[in-house]
């Protein structure tokens, strides 16, 4: 990821490494750094605010995406609790994949944007399993290419969906 | 050669009079042929009734209750015997094998002789017990006849028994007076095989008269636990029947008129009550009939083939029918449940897993449907439909018919949508494949500028 990196440095996306490694020092884009004696609110709005500024388009349609599995999810769940389980297959595959899709959708986002990130400190977060492919694409980070990730991901999922639509019948 | 003549001969007598549903062929093991004349209204009445009698004595060696290992007789009429006992040919085992082959067989006793060992051993298989000393009479001080026994006492006026239980069929009853002249008296075991017919007054007791002393110190038994006539149905529905007092059976007592102490003097039904008896042992009155059997479905428009299916599925509806006749002297008639009684179908595998009542949906000309419908449990396995009725005076309806019974075929399940409780969660799968949808198509069009432009650079 080496390019990528040397032309996205002066955009927002390049705090990420920085804000977390230091943050005292002054960033170029973002809100007023926060004092020792901040209130709550304040620091809650700040790591909103470094979150919206600091993550990457893909990775905030991901958080999307999760937020609304856990949304369904917990629909699914609090019908069950307040109206009994009555068919309980159609419970077991809706509950179970609005928590598989959440799973898988949580790797995709430990995959692709955990690989941004480890650009700057080498890849220490996938090492071992990713390696080949990195190697076989000529990749110098040792992760898993995002298009890799990606097509593993719509492969888990359709499987996903296939049982859960058989198990309801 | 007479014997067959004669047995063509009353075969054809059949045809137009009352016939036993078991066959026609009656022995009648008498011992002194002399006494013949003593019964014959009796043997008169039998005969008319259709019976082929065969008289013969115990102390014939020739006499055979089977014939090449086949029963020689339908039924044997034992009358007491003088000597010893009944002789090789009717010893006790040969009775029971008798039973066992479906003969029926009715034994008056008497208490003016003592009653043989071999008499009392065969009662012993049957749990029947007669007083030690095997000569007792039934003594009673308050119902006896004043005409004939006004010293002895032991001419017993009775009542005609009525029900035995108020749940079963009455096959006794009726008007008039019994006399029951010196009766050996008897008392039955605790098995469900046993029914007395006719029980002594509760002011009668045993009282051996060969005894010399005038008061009676340990009597055998008393008061009802005394039967005067008893019946003992065996599993297989062949019947014995004992009756206490021989003389009841005789012309004189046929016709005989009797006054109780303080009553009026009446004539006896005893020809009434020896009609019932014998016809009962022989199987003219309480022999049920299965006609036929059928279970199926719960449904319209059935045809042949839906009828008595092998399988079955868990949760169906089910109708089991039953028709039963019931033969009444000379011609079968529709099966009337006794009041409070209730014929029962069970379901079972290994246990009932259902017990329901019959009930009467049809009567034809000579039978009577019974039927129930009801829904088979959710357990697959082998059942079985069983009816099992045995009732006191009726003969044993034993039916057992093997269904298997399936589970859920896959396809015989209702489909998810519907089941309206389950919307939500069919919704929430399908919220979830769309929301998968539209994340893989927005990912798609929203590869970040830095990416395409570090791809640019690259291929540059």
């Amino acid at each position: 990821m080496a390019p990528k990196r040397s032309s996205a440095a002066p955009s927002s996306t390049s705090a990420t490494a920085t804000s977390t490694s230091s943050s005292t020092t002054p960033l170029s884009s973002g809100p007023r750094t926060l004092s020792a004696n901040s209130s709550v609110s304040e620091i809650a709005f700040h790591v909103w605010h470094q979150y919206l500024t600091t993550t990457s388009q893909r990775t905030l349609l991901l958080d999307a995406f999760m937020a609304f599995l856990v949304l369904v999810g917990g629909v699914q769940f609090a019908y069950c609790v307040l109206a009994g389980n009555y068919p309980f297959n159609a419970f077991l595959s809706g509950f179970c994949a609005a928590v598989g899709q959440f799973v898988l959708t949580a790797s995709l986002r430990m995959q692709t944007s955990s690989s941004e990130r480890t650009g700057a400190t080498g890849g220490s977060a996938n090492s071992g399993k990713g390696g080949k492919a990195v190697v076989a694409r000529g990749e110098a980070d040792g992760g898993v290419s995002h298009e890799r990730a990606f097509a593993d991901y719509i492969f888990g999922s359709l499987i996903l969906h296939f049982f859960c639509i058989n198990f309801i019948n | 050669m007479r014997w067959c003549s004669s047995l063509l001969l009353f075969g054809c007598l059949a045809a137009v009079n009352a016939l036993s549903s078991s066959g026609n062929r009656l022995l009648v093991v008498l011992e002194d042929a002399a006494e013949k004349g003593l019964y014959s209204t009796l043997f008169g009445d039998l005969e008319a009734r259709g019976y082929n009698l065969i008289f013969d004595s115990p102390k014939n060696e020739q006499l055979s209750l089977f014939e090449l290992g086949d029963r020689a007789y339908d039924h044997v009429l034992l009358l007491p015997p003088k000597s010893k006992g009944f002789g090789p040919s009717l010893s006790p085992k040969n009775l029971v094998d008798f039973l066992n082959n479906d003969g029926n067989v009715l034994l008056a006793l008497s208490g003016k002789s003592t009653t043989p060992s071999a008499v009392s051993s065969l009662l012993l298989e049957f749990d029947i017990h007669i007083s030690p000393d095997r000569s007792s009479v039934a003594v009673d001080h308050f119902n006896y006849d004043t005409l004939s026994a006004s010293e002895k006492h032991d001419v017993l006026v009775l009542e005609r028994p009525g029900k035995l239980r108020p749940d079963t069929k009455e096959f006794f009853g009726g008007e008039g007076i019994l006399a029951v002249p010196s009766a050996s008296p008897h008392t039955l075991g605790d098995t469900s095989l046993l029914a007395p017919i006719l029980r002594a007054p509760a002011t009668a007791y045993s009282y051996n008269p060969k005894e010399d002393s005038g008061s009676v110190e340990e009597v055998f038994a008393t008061g009802s636990q005394l039967a005067l006539a008893s019946a003992m149905q065996a599993r297989n529905s062949a019947r014995f029947t004992l009756l206490g007092s021989v003389e009841s059976l005789q012309d004189k007592w046929f016709s005989a008129t009797v006054k109780a102490p303080g009553g009026k003097e009446v004539k006896t039904a005893n020809r009434e009550f020896a009609k019932q008896l014998t016809a009962w042992t022989f199987k003219e009155t309480g022999v049920l009939k299965v006609e036929k059997i059928e279970h199926h479905l719960a449904k319209h428009g059935l045809a042949l083939e839906d009828l008595n299916p092998t399988i079955y599925r868990v949760k169906n509806e089910t109708v089991f029918t039953i028709e039963i006749s019931e033969y009444a002297h000379d011609r079968y008639i529709p099966f009337e449940i006794p009041e409070n009684d209730a014929l029962q179908l069970e379901f079972t595998m290994l246990s009932p897993f259902h017990r329901l009542n019959l009930t009467p949906i049809k009567t034809t000309e000579n039978s009577t449907l019974f039927s129930t419908q009801f829904t088979v449990p959710d357990q697959h396995g082998i059942f079985s439909f069983r009816v099992n009725y045995k009732r006191p005076f009726l003969t044993n309806i034993e039916e057992k018919h093997e269904v298997t019974v399936r589970h859920y075929a896959h396809n015989e399940y209702p489909r998810s949508w519907k089941i309206s409780g389950g919307w939500v969660w069919i919704a929430g799968l399908w919220s979830v494949i769309a929301g998968f949808l539209a994340f893989v198509v927005i990912w798609l069009y929203s590869e970040p500028a830095s990416a395409v432009d570090g791809k640019r650079k690259k291929t540059q």
